[in-house]
């Protein structure tokens, strides 16, 4: 095999392997279901690159006291949480272990077992309630912004209220279509 | 620079050693010929260095660049650049490498390397990726090793090494997912190259690689908590780096390996040795046990390590008989005897391990204790005999570790405290100091017979 046909067997590999990852995630965003998400901005970080955000959802940390939920997780256990539709936020239903069957308006989104506990930390009466609990994880934690916005999003105004519309696939594969700000779209995420 | 006062010396010796009849007077433009086309290659490894230097700089300085400017540029032109950016590293590499600029076109190949896990980054940037990240340095990693393969460069293969290293790292010390095998499958593939081409220097990342993966391995076990596991883990480290050191050994009698197997002895006398020395502690076999959920963990688990300690029995035995094979009876040297029956005597001596209760641990440590100093003796022995120093020096350094460990472990409860300090102190001076003078005069020794660091 020549060099010429090598380097072009390396080049398209590498922009193949590249390619892959905008598509996989551009097909969640193209064929997933849109749902909002109700979300706390936290800890941005300027990267080597513009700001960085992290994103607490409301379904970040469950309950497992749902009916039918399963309950056995451990870290690093896959988990497919069932959403269903909320005004404005979709609300959690059930915890489990496999893709179950959902009813009519219904979206199961996967997630990764961060940590499973016994005990949960109540904010309203503060005190430690005795629940089956787990953290959650679901890949759209990160949302980079342009350079200083980050501050903004972490730190919102008065009466600003910050949510997330994301795409949930078939698979339970979520991706981030846009940033809300008091419902309304500030960043929207297109291919190009 | 060093050559050429090398051969500066060797115009100024050559007609000495003629004179002398050390070598023929007709032989000596022969000589400083042969000395003169043997001078490139320092150069060329120098342009090498300073390529990959430099690769490693533009890289950085292209992506700092790019990072400055990075929020005035919409997604297209980001991904034009990145794109753009990788693919001319690769061409520029190819078309060097065609024009005979091998060693360049290795650094620009490095460079593309790099630019491709700069690109994985941006890319989930880009698209708010947010996976596995591990996943991306795996991606990287397999990205150098395309490269290094197709393009036989040891740069370029070196660097994926690298990056298989930080992802097992990351996988069992940032996940704890338990042991990671799949690192073994990614070593593997890289070993294939590194060998068809016999790499030094790309061996010894393999080696180090496969060292820190046996660290993580042990230390998952001591986090699962214990101690017969533990005991079965080491023990299967141990067959595992002393079949390698038999692997070794057979390489050098194979004129096409004999370049790679001090590197490989090196690195397993050096494993075997730390594994020994693990062995050597009476209260390996209670370490970690009592953790919560540690017997469910490991529910299946010790007879899948048992069985790999039988196979690995059966590879270090079978491995030990072709050395045996390797040199007729009269011509076995007495180390190479006394290493086989040392050999047996900790075949045996491990596979009661495997076996015995935790009440013969003591004893059983004992008897570690006893050939984990053998051993020492005879890598001494051994390295005196074939000229290898590495091999004297590691078993100095883990006999001055032995002597401490049985130090704290003897007195520390004998002992009054100020005893205690002023014993070891007093141990580490005088110890330090005739284990040093013993080391150097062996070397002296290794190296007056000319056989130094083979």
């Amino acid at each position: 095999m020549s060099h010429g046909l090598r380097i072009a067997v390396i080049v398209l590999l590498q922009t193949l392997a590249l390619a892959a990852m905008i598509a996989l995630k551009q097909r969640t965003l193209d064929t997933g279901t849109p749902i909002v998400l109700e979300t706390q901005p936290i800890d941005p970080r300027s990267l080597f690159s513009g700001d960085y955000v992290r994103l607490n959802y409301a379904i970040s940390t469950l309950r497992l006291d749902q009916p039918g939920s399963d309950q056995d997780f451990k870290p690093h256990d896959r988990a497919y949480v069932v959403l269903k539709p909320g005004d404005p936020y979709w609300q959690p239903v059930s915890v489990h272990h496999q893709m179950p069957a959902l009813a009519p308006g219904q979206v199961a989104i996967r997630g990764e077992v961060q940590y499973a506990g016994d005990s949960l930390w109540n904010q309203e009466t503060r005190t430690s309630e005795k629940v089956r609990n787990l953290r959650l994880r679901y890949g759209i934690e990160s949302y980079y912004v342009p350079e200083g916005a980050g501050r903004a999003l972490e730190r919102p105004a008065a009466g600003e209220k910050i949510s997330l519309r994301v795409a949930v696939d078939r698979a339970g594969a979520a991706g981030i279509k846009a940033v809300l700000v008091n419902g309304r779209e500030r960043y929207v995420e297109t291919l190009w | 620079m060093r050559d050429s006062k090398f051969i500066r010396r060797l115009q100024q010796e050559l007609p000495v050693w003629a004179e002398r009849g050390w070598v023929r007077p007709e032989h000596q433009q022969d000589i400083l010929a042969y000395a003169a086309t043997q001078s490139g290659g320092g150069t060329s490894h120098l342009t090498l260095a300073l390529g990959v230097m430099g690769a490693i700089l533009l890289g950085s300085g292209v992506i700092t660049f790019f990072a400055a400017n990075w929020g005035a540029m919409t997604k297209l032109a980001k991904l034009a650049v990145l794109f753009g950016g990788m693919w001319a590293a690769y061409a520029g590499s190819g078309l060097l490498m065609a024009r005979g600029s091998q060693m360049v076109g290795h650094a620009v190949l490095l460079l593309a390397v790099i630019l491709f896990g700069a690109n994985i980054a941006l890319v989930a940037q880009i698209y708010h990726i947010d996976s596995h990240y591990p996943d991306g340095v795996l991606t990287w990693s397999l990205g150098a090793l395309l490269a290094g393969w197709l393009m036989s460069s040891q740069p370029a293969l070196a660097a994926g090494l690298l990056l298989g290293i930080l992802w097992t790292g990351m996988e069992g010390f940032g996940f704890g997912r338990g042991i990671h095998w799949p690192f073994l499958l990614l070593w593997t593939a890289f070993l294939v190259p590194v060998l068809r081409h016999r790499w030094r220097i790309a061996l010894h990342f393999a080696l180090v690689g496969l060292l820190f993966w046996s660290w993580e391995t042990f230390w998952q076990a001591v986090m699962r908590g214990q101690g017969r596991l533990l005991a079965q883990v080491v023990e299967l480290f141990l067959l595992s780096y002393l079949a390698l050191f038999l692997i070794g050994k057979l390489m050098a009698l194979r004129p096409d390996a004999e370049a790679l197997s001090s590197v490989v002895q090196r690195y397993a006398s050096f494993a075997v040795l730390a594994c020994f020395y693990v062995l050597t502690f009476p209260g390996l076999r209670r370490w970690g046990l009592g953790h919560a959920g540690a017997e469910k963990a490991l529910d299946g688990e010790p007879a899948l390590w048992l069985m790999g300690n039988f196979l690995a029995l059966a590879v270090v035995a079978g491995l030990a008989w072709l050395h045996h094979r390797s040199a007729p009876a009269e011509e076995r040297p007495p180390h190479f005897v006394a290493g086989q029956a040392l050999l047996a005597a900790v075949a045996a001596l491990l596979a009661v391990n495997l076996f015995a209760p935790p009440a013969w641990g003591g004893a059983l440590a004992l008897l570690f204790n006893l050939a984990y100093f053998a051993s020492v003796v005879w890598l001494v022995y051994s390295g005196l005999h074939t000229g290898n120093r590495s091999l004297v020096n590691q078993a100095f350094g883990f006999f001055a570790l032995w002597v401490l460990a049985r130090y704290f472990d003897t007195f520390w409860t004998l002992f009054d405290r100020s005893f205690f300090f002023m014993g070891g102190g007093l141990l580490l001076l005088l110890g330090g100091y005739f284990l040093e003078r013993q080391r150097r005069r062996l070397n002296q020794e290794i190296l007056l017979r000319g056989e130094g660091g083979k």
